[in-house]
């Protein structure tokens, strides 16, 4: 279910994107940091779901602040003129990761159960 | 929670992921034509600044020169010496090239528009298109002749002229010549009509390469233009 949704959402996705106007290049910074936080905040999303911890509450806000919260570190990254932007990106790829590493382990652990059963009947 | 809800909101997540980056990569991708873009703007940009400059300062040399010319009409009328020796300048700025001039003669028309439109796209382009040293031939029929004065697509011929082929361009006076060439000479009309002769070099030229259009034609008034920098002797001196 939860597969398939977001399967749905990402081609529905990239056919609204391709159809878009592009953004100045000034920003697009901005988008691309804003775009891994988010990826951040739907792997977290996909570990909650999968944990059962899922709050949709802390998942939206997570979405938004992280994003929003990673352009505005850029932003004060280039008039400081340091790359804060990169330690953002260390996070947000680190989470990631583990966030990763819980879902293959959780499918791993599932697929191996079903498979022990088998061997059992 | 229901499973279902997280489903949703999971699916509207990704959707405005994928929305952000499919943007993001159409952005990345257009950047490089919109700085080919910007690029190729400012050298127009430079093109035109440099031109204008040119410009005002070919309008000023023009002014000094009528000014100075002026000076020296003035100079000349009062003095007999003087009018003979302003009768000199006037005689070796003529021979130089530093001077507007008409007369009669006549203008040689050579394009190869048609051969490489056709074939040049997969032939060597100086087999079959003219070269450097055709119109170097051209020049050197004409002076034969006894062409006084020569222009090659208003390139003045002077003592000091350079014809050559670099990078697939005939240049002329350092500027760059393109077909059609338009090969005008001052001089004795009539005298200068062997140039179309069977056997001349433009008869071996037209033979030799099949796909030019050529037209001669004798004029009565031919007007050219100065050359533009007056040359300058600087290892060369004067032998009394």
């Amino acid at each position: 279910m939860i597969l398939v949704a977001i399967i749905i959402g990402c081609v529905l996705g990239a056919v609204i994107g391709i159809n878009l106007p592009i953004i100045s290049y000034t920003y697009s910074t901005y988008l691309a940091i804003a775009i891994i936080a988010a990826l951040d905040s739907v792997f977290g999303g996909i570990t909650g779901v999968l944990k059962g911890e899922f709050d949709f509450k802390v998942f939206i806000s997570g979405f938004f602040c992280n994003a929003i919260l990673s352009m505005l570190l850029t932003y004060l990254g280039t008039k400081l003129n340091v790359d804060i932007y990169l330690a953002a990106i260390v996070v947000f790829v680190g989470r990631m990761f583990l966030n990763l590493t819980i879902i293959r382990k959780y499918y791993i652990d599932k697929w191996s159960k079903k498979f022990e059963e088998m061997k059992k009947k | 929670m229901p499973k279902k809800m997280q489903a949703i909101v999971l699916g509207v997540m990704c959707l405005v992921l994928s929305i952000g980056i499919c943007v993001q990569i159409k952005t990345t991708n257009n950047n490089g034509k919109t700085n080919e873009d910007k690029e190729l703007n400012n050298l127009k940009t430079q093109v035109l600044k440099i031109k204008e400059k040119y410009n005002e300062s070919y309008h000023k040399l023009t002014n000094a020169q009528n000014e100075l010319e002026k000076v020296r009409e003035n100079v000349a009328n009062s003095d007999e010496q003087l009018k003979k020796i302003k009768e000199k300048i006037d005689k070796y700025n003529t021979l130089l090239g530093v001077t507007d001039i008409k007369g009669q003669g006549v203008r040689v028309t050579v394009s190869d528009v048609s051969a490489t439109n056709k074939i040049a796209s997969f032939v060597n382009s100086k087999d079959i298109v003219m070269s450097d040293v055709d119109i170097l031939e051209m020049v050197n029929e004409f002076k034969n002749a006894g062409a006084e004065a020569i222009e090659v697509n208003g390139q003045r011929i002077i003592p000091n002229t350079s014809i050559c082929y670099k990078d697939n361009i005939i240049l002329i006076n350092g500027k760059k010549v393109t077909s059609p060439i338009t090969i005008s000479a001052i001089g004795f009309s009539k005298g200068m009509t062997t140039i179309n002769r069977p056997g001349g070099y433009l008869d071996y030229w037209l033979r030799d390469t099949k796909h030019l259009n050529t037209t001669f034609k004798e004029e009565k008034n031919i007007e050219m233009k100065k050359y533009i920098e007056i040359p300058v002797f600087k290892y060369a001196k004067t032998v009394n």
